[in-house]
């Protein structure tokens, strides 16, 4: 019931049983620090694409809100609502009033994906992505050029699924296998040293999470932060049987998957003799530091958890930390940074890639405009939405040109392959060679070893 | 018919204040005309007959000054130039300075007629000064809006209604405005060149950091037809006001920006400039004065191509940053109708000000697209159309009630 | 009573129905603005694309007597944009481009959709900005400013909405088009422009929006002063004002504020003191130099414990998030508050905030004051909590500080409106003839009272009336008014 005009109250009253389930609803003085002033707005990708209020932060607390006060259910709106959301976290760092987006979020999915039965090509096709990307030899296979559900359709599950949601999703695949670059089958099967000292007197010593997207079509940046690590003063460890830390099933709400793969990661991290967890993934940074947060409740595990967060930092953070040791060569170039949003919005790491690119002699450091906006990657989410993903990724890449840069930097795997995509799709010059994307690692690496900048 | 043909000659009402005001109006039938002290009594449409003259000069005089909050309330009937001297003691001023003011125009004959000098460049008009109104209506019915404080959104603003309305719409009686510092300093820099010079230079002035108070450019002539044509000879006038000791700076960074032929004029000597170009913008005999709005980067080619304004007989100004000029061509009905055209053509704005008695030239262009909505409102706050019958003919086309006797 | 199936499927028909909410569960997250105590939800909501379709969906308004609200990014505090029962919500979200920017004549051509901030950024490359900068900038927008007659921190200097902009196309309540204004602040006629702006879109809803820009100033000082009481920040404000300086903006914050300031934006504002002022100076260089050394003296002869000057870009837009997240912030420390908007004439400042004190201990409430303190306008926060029961309590102060502004001589709101919060408070301000006459105005915009019915102006449905007895409301007496 609307209550009238006039009412003093601010808040909605409680009419009925909430709509959430009693394992982590959203907690009501999260729900309750939203003053509805709409500062969130401006910086939400999805308001800015469809100006509507339901799909805005302001607009999906409200949906919550009426939720928990037992005025709507989560089918339906509620749903398709929240699953619009990037989770790109950019209304945290717009918020004034110091709203948790990212925790109400986070308990508002699971809820979804427990009771809210999803239509069954949505469902097989999400189940499909997760039965792909957190397997780094399922990656592999996938990553080795050719058409990409032939090898979604080597894993079990694809070959029950793939021929009956192929018609109904071609957006969906054709985003999914379009994402996918080519990589080289050498790449794609290389391994890291498990261990590689530092170069010097040492300055400390870490531990590498070296992903599982991030390893199989990224390797090279992997090996480029190995490199740098040890070269201003790390021992680098690589545990070799680590897996996926469980980010992308997390920020989709599929908890028990991500409870469990982060349970193993601690397991896998925490015996060892290293002061720091290093990741060189936005994504994986912003779901590992949140561990402490997600296993609270768990006895067995919240102590470990927060012991496990409490070391994990971003590559960035442990690079600025250190006074810069390795010689640099000097790079001359427009380089532009992209701030991921897991890195910016979610981790509050801004200054210090900067700070890092800035130690690189004569680079030149520009800022994006609308900086704050999803580039779309989203993790899956230019794989479930791919229209909306196009559009964002499409004016970022604007954003990038328009400033006119030789080479972008940008420190997740998502970000580099969305805006790697809709750079070259809307490059009016096929003739132009391609404005090389990397990760800031590599180009450190590149400064530190004074060779020639990679072109991937 | 103007009422200067009727036999009888319509009655005049004297009153002193708000009470009589309103008595006066709701002692009075058929058509009434508020006259302020005259400085624009035939602008804008011919009056058509009318039974009474609402005589405002004898509501004046200052209601409350509040020095502390640069505000004042004052009656309608008072000469802004009085006002304005009272208030100097106090550091303080209506900074507006149209060129009538001089003349000894009142602040409710200056709200109605929307008329506002080169410091609108900064100050607005009194639209933008006036905080706060009490109207009396054809029925007697005394309405206040806005208030005493320069900040304040609370119901619609009336004052904006009267602002521009020539006495058609009701009397205002009490007008409450915002006042700024008298400035410590002002100094005018100037520069001759003819009109189709003058942007150029004005860009360069706008360009920069110097934050003039006015810019105007006005031509030699004063339409008496000796010397050059209006357009080919005139000065460009730039005026900067501060603190006594940033100023002399700021003057020769401005000077410096315009050219070694900049100049600034003598402090003994600015009053005297501005007076040259406040006749301007009055006219003389034999003139019919439009007053015109465009866009400023086409302003100056439209007022060129204006009949008559190439000519010696014109006198012309013109306000570069505003986009306000005023023509004071050679009076032919006409040609003024083509003048009006020519602005509207351009996306402009125009009003006839001074001219000939029994001039008979359109004092008004087309109808903007709001007309249905201003006689909306002229029926919704004057329904019988006693206030002003004639002023915007052919816009208000309600029935005049004319002469009741 | 409910949109009849055929109306609604028609307006479905006027803008395409991938524009029309019409999903009751969508159609609750518009039943509220920025002011949450007040809710109904819409039968619809529309979103037009463009100028055509707004028209298209007031046409249709008009023609099934359907209510409409207009919507931009529904910030609004004074519940200007809360929609109308049995009415529709017409958002203006989708209208977004920057029409124009034209660097010669320094104007900017604009859809209401446009936010405040975007402006100014459109505006930038060219040297040039636009003035007004309400603390919402970055989301509120041009339509919303128009409607609300923003204000904002520098608006004692340069003043307020209505002094920027130029023109508007409107859309009339019968769905007409018309242009309000020209390309000149100096237009031919009474000034439907001026009346239109801070008519809280009860008038008609703006399509187009012409704005004069400013030249950027060529240096902007600014500081941050410290006090040891709210008497001495005001009695600077005073001689500043006394030595003939029109600071660019003059803002006070009191030791609450400042703590939420501080906790939200880690501005570098000192936690605990009493009050504290920002001063900003603009223009010319040689006379911010004199003037801002005046500005320092003054602070220090009323025993400024610490005077702070921003030394660059950066610690300037620092202090500037401090003070512009005051509001929002307070909600970190108050689970709930009510954000007030009065004036009052700056001489009584000092009066008028110990009365609020005192009125604060009498109810047993904190209230933080942020205010524009340049031109007398108060954000009294009373702060309360909800689950303590104190909303009650809250929203009688909150109402009876607007009062007091009243009674000392200003007004009831500066820059958040009336809306539908103060509409019944009117009568504190204007007299029955007063609101009659703007009643009557309304009528010449608005003969059938479809455009966003219930605002600004009281009408007995909302105000006057009270269970059990019949008492006509005393606009029913005089016949401007009918009861529904």
């Amino acid at each position: 019931m609307t209550t009238p005009a006039g009412s003093p109250e601010t808040k909605l009253p409680q009419n009925g049983p909430s709509a959430f389930d009693a394992h982590h609803p959203p907690q009501r003085d999260l729900l309750d620090d939203c003053v509805h002033c709409g500062f969130c707005l401006p910086t939400c990708p999805t308001y800015q694409l469809w100006g509507e209020e339901m799909d805005s932060p302001r607009g999906r607390i409200y949906l919550m809100d009426l939720a928990a006060k037992g005025e709507i259910s989560l089918e339906g709106p509620f749903t398709e609502h929240i699953d619009r959301c990037l989770g790109c976290m950019a209304c945290v760092t717009a918020c004034p009033s110091g709203v948790q987006y990212d925790k109400l979020l986070e308990s508002v999915r699971p809820q979804i994906e427990r009771n809210v039965p999803r239509e069954k090509s949505d469902k097989l096709f999400r189940d499909a992505i997760f039965a792909l990307f957190p397997y780094k030899r399922r990656l592999r296979a996938a990553a080795v050029p050719g058409a990409l559900y032939q090898k979604v359709r080597a894993t079990r599950l694809g070959r029950r699924v793939l021929p009956r949601i192929l018609d109904k999703l071609p957006a969906r695949l054709a985003a999914t296998e379009s994402l996918l670059p080519p990589v080289q089958l050498k790449e794609a099967f290389a391994r890291l040293p498990v261990y590689t000292p530092a170069v010097g007197e040492r300055r400390a010593r870490v531990a590498l999470l070296s992903g599982c997207v991030q390893d199989v079509f990224f390797h090279r940046v992997n090996e480029a932060t190995v490199r740098v690590l040890a070269a201003e003063g790390c021992d680098v460890v690589v545990p070799r049987d680590q897996q996926c830390c469980g980010a992308l099933e997390l920020h989709a709400g599929r908890e028990s998957g991500a409870l469990a793969r982060a349970r193993r990661t601690i397991a896998r991290f925490e015996s060892l003799d290293v002061d720091t967890i290093v990741t060189n993934v936005a994504g994986c940074g912003s779901s590992m530091k949140d561990y402490a947060h997600l296993l609270a409740d768990d006895p067995e595990w919240a102590e470990r958890a927060a012991a496990f967060s409490a070391r994990v930092r971003d590559v960035h953070e442990v690079l600025a930390d250190l006074e810069p040791r390795a010689p640099r060569h000097p790079i001359r170039g427009r380089v532009a940074y992209h701030d991921a949003c897991h890195l910016g919005h979610a981790q509050k790491v801004r200054a210090q890639p900067r700070a890092v690119l800035r130690s690189i002699p004569d680079l030149e450091l520009l800022d994006l405009p609308e900086a704050e906006l999803c580039c779309g990657s989203a993790g899956i989410y230019n794989m479930v939405a791919p229209e909306a993903a196009a559009d964002l990724g499409a004016r970022k890449a604007a954003n990038v040109r328009s400033v006119d840069p030789d080479i972008i930097v940008t420190a997740n795997p998502g970000c580099l392959l969305q805006i790697g995509k809709h750079l070259t799709g809307s490059e009016t010059d096929p003739e132009r060679a391609p404005v090389p994307l990397l990760h800031p690692v590599q180009l450190l690496d590149a400064s530190i070893r004074g060779t020639v900048v990679p072109r991937t | 018919m103007t009422a200067a043909d009727d036999t009888t000659a319509p009655t005049t009402l004297r009153p002193t204040d708000l009470r009589s005001v309103r008595e006066a109006v709701l002692d009075s039938a058929g058509g009434l005309a508020i006259a302020g002290a005259g400085t624009a009594a035939a602008w804008g449409g011919d009056l058509d007959a009318v039974d009474s003259v609402l005589d405002m000069t004898g509501v004046t005089g200052v209601i409350a000054h509040n020095p502390g909050d640069m505000t004042v309330s004052v009656h309608a009937g008072t000469p802004l130039r009085r006002l304005n001297s009272e208030l100097a003691p106090h550091g303080q001023q209506v900074s507006l300075d149209a060129a009538r003011i001089a003349r000894g125009a009142t602040v409710g004959g200056l709200v109605a007629t929307a008329d506002a000098g080169p410091a609108a460049l900064v100050h607005g008009s009194l639209r933008d000064l006036v905080i706060g109104t009490t109207v009396v209506l054809a029925d007697g019915t005394v309405a206040r809006s806005g208030g005493h404080v320069i900040k304040n959104v609370a119901g619609y603003d009336l004052a904006k209604l009267v602002h521009g309305s020539y006495g058609t719409l009701g009397v205002l009686v009490e007008v409450v405005l915002r006042l700024h510092p008298v400035p410590k300093r002002t100094t005018t820099v100037a520069l001759d060149c003819p009109l189709a010079e003058a942007s150029g230079h004005a860009r360069r002035v706008l360009d920069g950091p110097y934050e003039p108070v006015a810019l105007e450019w006005r031509s030699d002539s004063d339409g008496s037809g000796d010397g050059p044509a209006a357009t080919e000879a005139g000065r460009l006038l730039v005026r900067v006001e501060g603190t006594e000791d940033a100023l002399s700076g700021r003057a020769r960074r401005l000077r410096a920006a315009l050219g070694p032929a900049a100049t600034e004029i003598a402090a003994d000597a600015e009053a005297e400039e501005w007076a040259a170009h406040a006749e301007r913008v009055r006219g003389g005999p034999g003139h019919a004065v439009l007053r015109l709005g465009a866009l400023p980067s086409a302003l100056p080619g439209l007022l060129a191509a204006l009949p008559g304004a190439a000519t010696p007989d014109a006198a012309l100004t013109i306000g570069l940053g505003t986009g306000v000029a005023t023509a004071a061509l050679p009076a032919d009905a006409e040609a003024i109708e083509a003048a009006h055209r020519a602005v509207h053509a351009a996306g402009g704005t125009s009003a006839l000000r001074d001219r000939p008695t029994g001039f008979g030239g359109p004092a008004w262009g087309p109808a903007p697209s709001a007309v249905g909505v201003l006689k909306a409102v002229k029926t919704a706050l004057d329904p019988a159309g006693r206030f002003g019958p004639g002023r915007f003919a052919p816009w208000f086309e309600l029935t005049s009630p004319g002469r009741t006797t | 009573m409910a949109l009849e199936a055929g109306v609604r499927s028609a307006f479905a028909r006027a803008i395409g129905a991938e524009n029309v909410i019409d999903d009751p569960v969508r159609c609750r997250s518009y039943e509220c603005d920025g002011l949450t105590g007040y809710r109904v939800v819409p039968e619809l909501v529309l979103l037009p694309r463009d100028a055509e379709a707004v028209a298209a969906a007031v046409r249709m308004c008009a023609q099934h007597k359907v209510p409409f609200v207009a919507r931009g990014a529904g910030t609004g505090l004074s519940g200007g944009a809360l929609p109308v029962a049995d009415g529709v919500v017409i958002s203006l979200s989708r209208l977004k481009r920057v029409l124009e920017v034209d660097p010669v004549n320094r104007r900017a051509v604009l859809e209401p959709g446009v936010t405040n901030l975007e402006i100014t950024a459109a505006a930038a490359p060219h040297g040039l900005y636009y003035a007004p900068d309400p603390s919402s900038q970055q989301v509120c927008t041009i339509g919303g400013n128009v409607a609300e007659n923003s204000g904002g921190a520098h608006c004692l200097k340069y003043g307020f909405t209505t002094n920027h902009v130029l023109s508007m196309e409107v859309v009339l309540p019968d769905g007409s088009v018309v242009t309000l204004g020209g390309d000149t602040a100096e237009q031919a006629g009474p000034d439907l422009r001026g009346v239109f702006l801070g008519s809280e879109g009860t008038l008609g809803i703006t399509t187009k929006i012409t704005v004069r820009l400013l030249r950027t100033p060529e240096t902007v000082r600014t500081l941050l002063a410290d006090f040891p009481s709210v008497s001495a920040a005001g009695d600077v404000v005073s001689d500043i004002v006394a030595a003939g300086i029109v600071p660019a903006a003059v803002e006070m914050m009191d030791t609450l504020a400042i703590e939420a300031a501080e906790e939200a934006v880690h501005a570098g504002y000192t936690v605990g003191v009493p009050a504290a002022l920002v001063v900003e100076l603009d223009g010319p260089v040689e006379e911010c130099d004199v003037q801002f050394e005046q500005v320092k003296a003054i602070c220090d002869k009323h025993g400024c414990t610490r005077l702070h000057i921003a030394g660059g870009p950066q610690e300037r837009a620092a202090i500037w998030r401090g003070r512009k997240a005051a509001f929002a912030a307070v909600g970190r420390i108050s689970p709930d508050y009510f954000v007030q908007d009065g004036v009052v004439p700056r001489t009584r400042l000092a009066e008028v905030l110990d009365r609020i004190a005192r009125m604060g201990r009498d109810a047993g409430l904190r209230v933080a004051n942020v205010f524009h303190a340049g031109d007398g306008n108060l954000h009294p926060l009373v702060l309360y909590s909800a689950a303590a029961g104190e909303t009650e309590r809250a929203e009688k102060l909150s109402g009876e500080i607007a009062e007091l502004c009243v009674e000392l001589g200003g007004s009831l709101s500066g820059e958040h409106g009336i809306g539908t919060d103060k509409a019944c408070s009117m009568p504190k301000m204007f007299g029955e003839d007063d609101l009659a006459v703007m009643h009557r105005v309304r009528g010449a915009f608005d003969p059938d009272g479809l455009c966003n019915p219930g605002k600004v102006l009281p009408t007995p449905r909302l105000c006057g009336e009270r269970p059990g007895r019949y008492r006509p409301h005393p606009l029913e007496e005089s016949g401007v008014i009918e009861r529904l």
